[in-house]
């Protein structure tokens, strides 16, 4: 993939691109609007993450720079704005996803494979990952020609693991991106574990290798060895 | 009562007074100035009694002709004691009347004797001019008192009306709307100096509000950028290998404390801009279908809880924002949830005029008056003590009311549509 990252807190910047680096993507960065009007200007993206309040302009301008482009980047807007309305603007000038500060990485790769999945492959909706292979329109998952029978939430899982392959992906970044925002009733996020218990005991009966490894305690990894 | 209303009162008490006493006094000068006049005629009379006396050395006949009556009476030379002018009756003999009077008492000597004069003119006349002097003041008073009276209940209205208009418009005033007071045009310089002060105070209540709104926007940011940061950052540290278990648990202390913050301030935010009224897009949710929809989300929570829930739903629509309503109903089962015993009970009735949430759980009623106060939250609770404080904002955003109850060692609350 490649992705353009605006972001003016460098921190940030350098975390997001640490993660996304890893796997492969190309990852430029623009940390004001000028700098990410010009790339914009020069190049196309598969996903572009842009933050609403930059240093020298809003990150709207951007988003209507790109519809005046008529260009056919993927937008995810992260802003620290938890505001109903810039979501509804940013959706309605074309932003693909809008995601509010502050996020698990993996959410955010997640939410990326996601816009690029659905912008690039048009009409091929399949994620393939060795012997398992997924059907994101049909929300059928096969594993070596095995049709896996799993409820909505284990197949949100397969998918969030697999966008986040490799990556040590932590309780509460699942049950957030399970639940969504309702889930802040309590520390205690055992009971995501049904879930994925389930959810791996269906896949090895598929004749699927285990993937999913618990990290520290404290998440799960899903990785080929 | 009304400022025109008391000046009114005092107006016309003050009017009547001025005009009762303005009358007197001119009763009393005319009386003296026709009395003045009546005793010149006296005197005239005197004078030519002395001149006839003087020039034919005999009294003239005692003579009754037009209203004055002359009267003669010999009198020792002692007896004389002065002129005296005075009010007398004057006896009207073609009307046979007694009429008010105006005598003179006066002495003439002829020929060695002294004689006493008495002149008596006939004061109706002049009467009768005071009385209609008094009338017609009477009758102007009356007049004046109506003019004033009317002018104070019509002339003032329309005065006032800018007034009314300004006051009507401050009390109809809302911050969150953008329209701003439009005073009428009023030539009175207090109403034009009044609206003045008024639009430069609206200006400046919207300004600061303004301001507080880019702040809450700022202070949201400001606070989720470094929690942003340390997420990230605890997501990157995750992904260098080898850490124990014991590592793992305080980096996940660290993300749930995390997680917690960021929901604080979500949360207050989220309770300023309620409060500020700055959620619009009011939409008619079906209420039952919600629920059914919260029912299955909260499903895995309450099966690990080993809660069972029982839903009795009529069909039920509000208007309101999604957004608030999907808030206020999670909240309500959330601390349902939260509040609950193992394998406890949590029903959820829905009518057509209200909603109740009931759940087991302590045996102990919650003060009702301190439930719904931020930060106000048991030391066992892990929340933070904003739910029902967002509940019931988002309930008086919409004049529903939230009441809570302990019936059966069953809490409940409910809002009433």
């Amino acid at each position: 993939m490649k992705l353009l990252l605006v972001e003016d807190e460098q921190s940030l910047r350098e975390s997001i691109l640490a993660y996304f680096s890893a796997e492969g993507n190309i990852c430029e960065v623009a940390c004001d609007y000028h700098a990410a009007m010009e790339k914009i200007n020069l190049y196309s993206y598969d996903c572009i993450l842009l933050d609403l309040s930059l240093p020298g302009g809003e990150g709207m301008e951007i988003l209507r720079a790109l519809k005046k482009m008529n260009k056919n980047d993927g937008v995810l807007i992260i802003s620290a704005r938890h505001s109903l309305d810039d979501k509804v603007d940013g959706l309605n000038l074309g932003a693909d996803d809008y995601l509010v500060k502050p996020f698990h990485l993996s959410e955010l790769q997640a939410r990326v494979t996601a816009i690029v999945r659905r912008k690039s492959f048009d009409g091929n909706n399949t994620i393939v990952f060795n012997e398992i292979s997924i059907d994101t329109q049909a929300m059928k998952v096969n594993v070596n020609a095995n049709l896996l029978n799993l409820t909505k939430k284990e197949f949100d899982l397969l998918v969030y693991f697999i966008a986040n392959q490799r990556k040590v992906v932590t309780k509460n970044a699942i049950a957030e991106h399970l639940w969504g925002d309702e889930i802040d009733l309590s520390d205690d996020f055992d009971f995501i574990y049904t879930h994925i218990k389930n959810l791996r005991k269906k896949l090895i009966e598929a004749g699927c290798t285990d993937y999913i490894k618990s990290m520290y305690g404290v998440g799960y990894k899903f990785e080929s060895i | 009562m009304k400022l025109a209303n008391q000046y009114n009162k005092v107006n016309l008490f003050v009017s009547l007074i001025v005009l009762l006493l303005t009358g007197v006094i001119y009763y009393v000068v005319i009386h003296f100035i026709l009395t003045e006049k009546l005793d010149r005629d006296l005197r005239i009379e005197e004078d030519e009694i002395s001149a006839y006396v003087n020039t034919y050395h005999k009294l003239p006949l005692p003579g009754d002709f037009q209203d004055q009556k002359v009267a003669y009476r010999p009198v020792k030379k002692d007896d004389t004691s002065g002129r005296v002018f005075s009010n007398c009756v004057y006896l009207n003999e073609k009307e046979n009347e007694e009429e008010p009077g105006r005598s003179l008492l006066t002495y003439i000597k002829v020929n060695k004797q002294m004689f006493e004069v008495t002149v008596v003119k006939s004061r109706l006349e002049a009467e009768g001019l005071v009385k209609l002097i008094f009338l017609i003041t009477l009758g102007i008073t009356a007049f004046l008192l109506l003019i004033l009276f009317l002018i104070n209940r019509f002339l003032l209205n329309s005065l006032w009306r800018p007034f009314y208009n300004t006051l009507d418009q401050m009390k109809a005033f809302n911050l969150a709307d953008k329209n701003e007071i439009n005073a009428e045009f009023s030539k009175i310089d207090e109403f034009t100096e009044l609206n003045q002060a008024v639009s430069a105070m609206s200006q400046r209540v919207k300004q600061d509000y303004k301001e507080l709104k880019s702040f809450t926007d700022n202070a949201s940011h400001e606070m989720m950028t470094p929690l942003a940061v340390i997420n990230s950052k605890l997501d990157t540290l995750l992904q260098t290998a080898g850490f124990s278990d014991q590592q793992g648990e305080l980096i996940e202390d660290i993300y749930l404390a995390v997680g917690r913050l960021s929901r604080l301030s979500h949360s207050l935010l989220l309770l300023a801009k309620i409060e500020n009224n700055l959620i619009k897009n009011e939409e008619l949710i079906d209420l039952k279908e919600l629920l059914n929809q919260k029912a299955r989300q909260f499903q895995e929570l309450l099966q690990s809880n080993e809660i069972s829930i029982s839903l009795n739903l009529e069909a039920k629509a509000v208007s309101m924002s999604k957004y608030l309503a999907d808030i206020l109903l999670n909240n309500l089962i959330s601390n349902a949830i939260r509040h609950n015993l193992k394998s406890g009970h949590i029903d959820i009735l829905l009518s057509a005029d209200q909603l109740m949430v009931s759940n087991t759980g302590v045996a102990a009623a919650l003060d009702e008056t301190r439930t719904f106060e931020r930060f106000n939250k048991t030391a066992s609770s892990e929340g933070m003590g904003l739910g029902l404080a967002i509940s019931r904002q988002i309930c008086n955003l919409y004049s529903f009311k939230l009441s809570y109850q302990y019936e059966n060692e069953k809490h409940s609350f409910i809002i009433s549509f």
